[in-house]
């Protein structure tokens, strides 16, 4: 059985765009990313996997359920984290997520809570108003965790938070995957996708441009080339009509940094009929596969 | 773990209670000063010195005393001077600003505070929590009215009258009064399921404006007497509770009416729409 379904959705308000005929589901277990810019469209769709939201068409299943938007059925089995986590600015830390967890299946919570304020160095006696950004996004990640979710929908969990906890977000993640639980992960930061996550969905304009695993995707990104040439040498100029696809990055008076798609073939034998000194190729990262779909707009360049 | 599709979500007595403890204090405090309020009436009116000072005050503002009862506050008429507390504009304005106050601030607010989209994604579905607002509303309203009862009652205890106090009349004005108050309440629970807050309270306070404008038109302006029927404030007719045996039950049913019609169209309209989260 699917964790998570997501079968031609669509969301329009009004005249506006939301997401526009998305499909994809997500395997029990799996950490799944979901990626894109802002309005792009993740926090609408994950509104709507959560209910809050009424779908102009398609449709979202949770745990082999329709969602039907207010009805709340499989509530106690999902972790939730908003994108803008805010809770009672006048109740203490751990009253607001005693209250939030009362309201579903919050029996074992309390014992939870210390556990994970206690990894995540959060004081739950404060009142939510006299803590830090960062520390309230740590509540938000009790909130989310604290039931021990079968599915965690988690909308840029590790915003405002510093590095260690960062980590300490990302461990909570993969251990509620060990266990069992299958995680949405939205985010804008990519490293942290390719960290925990198998798979990615990137979502443009609200539209999915790519549903892949990490490493296919990183593949799908610009290579890059970076050519030292002979000190004295002049650094030739790129014939983009000899060369499709190959971009320069940066250019020094005997230096050039180039990027290429496809093979390099063309662009070596190009560079053959000069004085190279050394050449280095740089590791192809997320975040440039990533920036060349935003790059890519129906197969030109913005 | 299997789940049963067709499963009913529980109740969510611990946001009703949560809820209700957040109002309390503002409650408590409406509540004190409409008893007090009820107190010093009774306190003025047992004094006939008082009462003819009181009368001669009220006879330089023919429009407020249109309002708290007209030709009816004479020298004698205890009863009717009773009812001043009942009818005051200020006890008026307590009774409204619970009613105004309390769904805007439960639903329109908590969605304006970021809260909601965190109870609604618990086991908690959209028509529960708007009944709870509509429970914490409707209660909170009967509550001040069964107070402002009782303040009369201590205040019959407490002072000694010429004539005897027909408690049971007053007592049918309160149940009628809190029906308006309740579809007042209705009124501003069907505003917040469709607005912001501020749109919320703006339109509630707007609706009770005009309601009670063209009622102090109407008593004040024999001619434009056609308009009665308009404003919810005619359907708590108190001379005629005083002076008739029966309940006013014709006015009675249309309050409760309007209380249905406005919070079943809210609960519609609130979980069929998507919140500005």
């Amino acid at each position: 059985m699917k964790a998570l379904e997501v079968k031609t959705l669509t969301k329009r308000y009004g005249s506006a765009r939301g997401v526009e005929d998305l499909s994809f589901d997500i395997e029990k277990g799996e950490i799944f990313g979901y990626l894109g810019p802002n309005g792009s469209g993740k926090t609408t769709t994950i509104r709507c996997l959560m209910g809050l939201l009424r779908p102009t068409s398609g449709q979202c299943r949770l745990l082999g359920e329709q969602v039907i938007p207010g009805r709340a059925t499989q509530h106690t089995r999902i972790g939730y984290l908003p994108g803008e986590f805010r809770t009672w600015p006048g109740l203490t830390a751990r009253k607001s997520l005693t209250l939030l967890a009362r309201l579903g299946n919050g029996d074992e919570a309390d014992k939870r809570q210390e556990e994970l304020a206690e990894r995540l160095d959060l004081n739950l006696d404060r009142r939510v108003r006299a803590l830090s950004k960062g520390n309230r996004q740590k509540v938000g990640v009790v909130f989310a965790f604290q039931h021990k979710p079968e599915v965690l929908i988690l909308d840029e969990p590790t915003i405002g938070l510093d590095p260690l906890v960062r980590q300490v977000v990302l461990d909570l993640i993969r251990e509620a995957a060990l266990a069992g639980a299958t995680v949405l992960l939205s985010s804008h930061d990519l490293s942290e996708v390719a960290a925990v996550c198998g798979r990615a969905a990137i979502l443009r304009e609200g539209r999915l441009v790519e549903l892949a695993p990490i490493s296919r995707i990183v593949q799908q990104g610009q290579r890059h080339i970076k050519v030292w040439f002979v000190e004295g040498s002049h650094v030739p100029t790129l014939p983009a009509d000899r060369l499709p696809g190959v971009r320069v990055i940066q250019q020094n008076s005997n230096t050039l940094h180039v990027a290429y798609q496809g093979t390099v073939d063309a662009l070596l034998k190009w560079l053959a009929q000069f004085p190279v000194d050394r050449i280095t190729t740089p590791e192809t990262s997320l975040e440039e596969a990533f920036i060349q779909y935003y790059r890519r707009e129906d197969g030109h360049e913005r | 773990m299997a789940m049963n599709a067709n499963r009913r979500t529980p109740f969510p007595w611990p946001l009703l209670r949560f809820w209700a403890l957040r109002i309390l204090p503002a409650w408590f405090l409406i509540a004190l000063m409409i008893f007090l309020f009820q107190l010093a009436v009774c306190g003025i009116v047992h004094d006939n010195a008082r009462v003819k000072a009181l009368l001669q005050y009220i006879d330089m503002l023919p429009f407020i005393k249109a309002f708290i009862g007209g030709d009816a506050l004479q020298f004698g008429n205890i009863a009717g001077l009773i009812a001043i507390g009942y009818q005051e504009p200020f006890v008026l304005l307590l009774y409204m600003l619970f009613a105004v106050g309390v769904p805007t601030a439960l639903l329109a607010g908590e969605v304006q505070r970021g809260t909601m989209e965190l109870i609604l994604s618990r086991q908690t579905t959209k028509t529960h929590v708007y009944i709870c607002a509509g429970l914490i509303t409707v209660v909170g309203m009967y509550a001040l009215v069964v107070v402002m009862f009782l303040g009369t009652v201590v205040s019959t205890n407490l002072y000694e009258f010429d004539q005897e106090v027909p408690l049971y009349n007053f007592f049918k004005l309160a149940v009628n009064g809190g029906i308006l108050a309740s579809s007042v309440g209705g009124i501003a629970l069907l505003a917040a399921a469709c607005f912001r807050r501020s749109m919320a309270v703006s339109l509630t306070v707007a609706f009770l404006v005009v309601n009670y404008f063209i009622m102090i038109i109407t008593q004040g302006w024999p001619r434009m007497k056609w308009l009665d029927p308009v404003t919810i404030f005619n359907y708590v007719d108190w001379a005629k509770i005083f002076s008739e045996p029966k309940w006013p039950v014709s006015d009675m049913c249309v309050l409760i009416s309007i209380l249905f019609v406005s919070t079943i169209a809210g609960g519609v309209i609130w979980s069929r729409r998507d919140l500005p989260l």
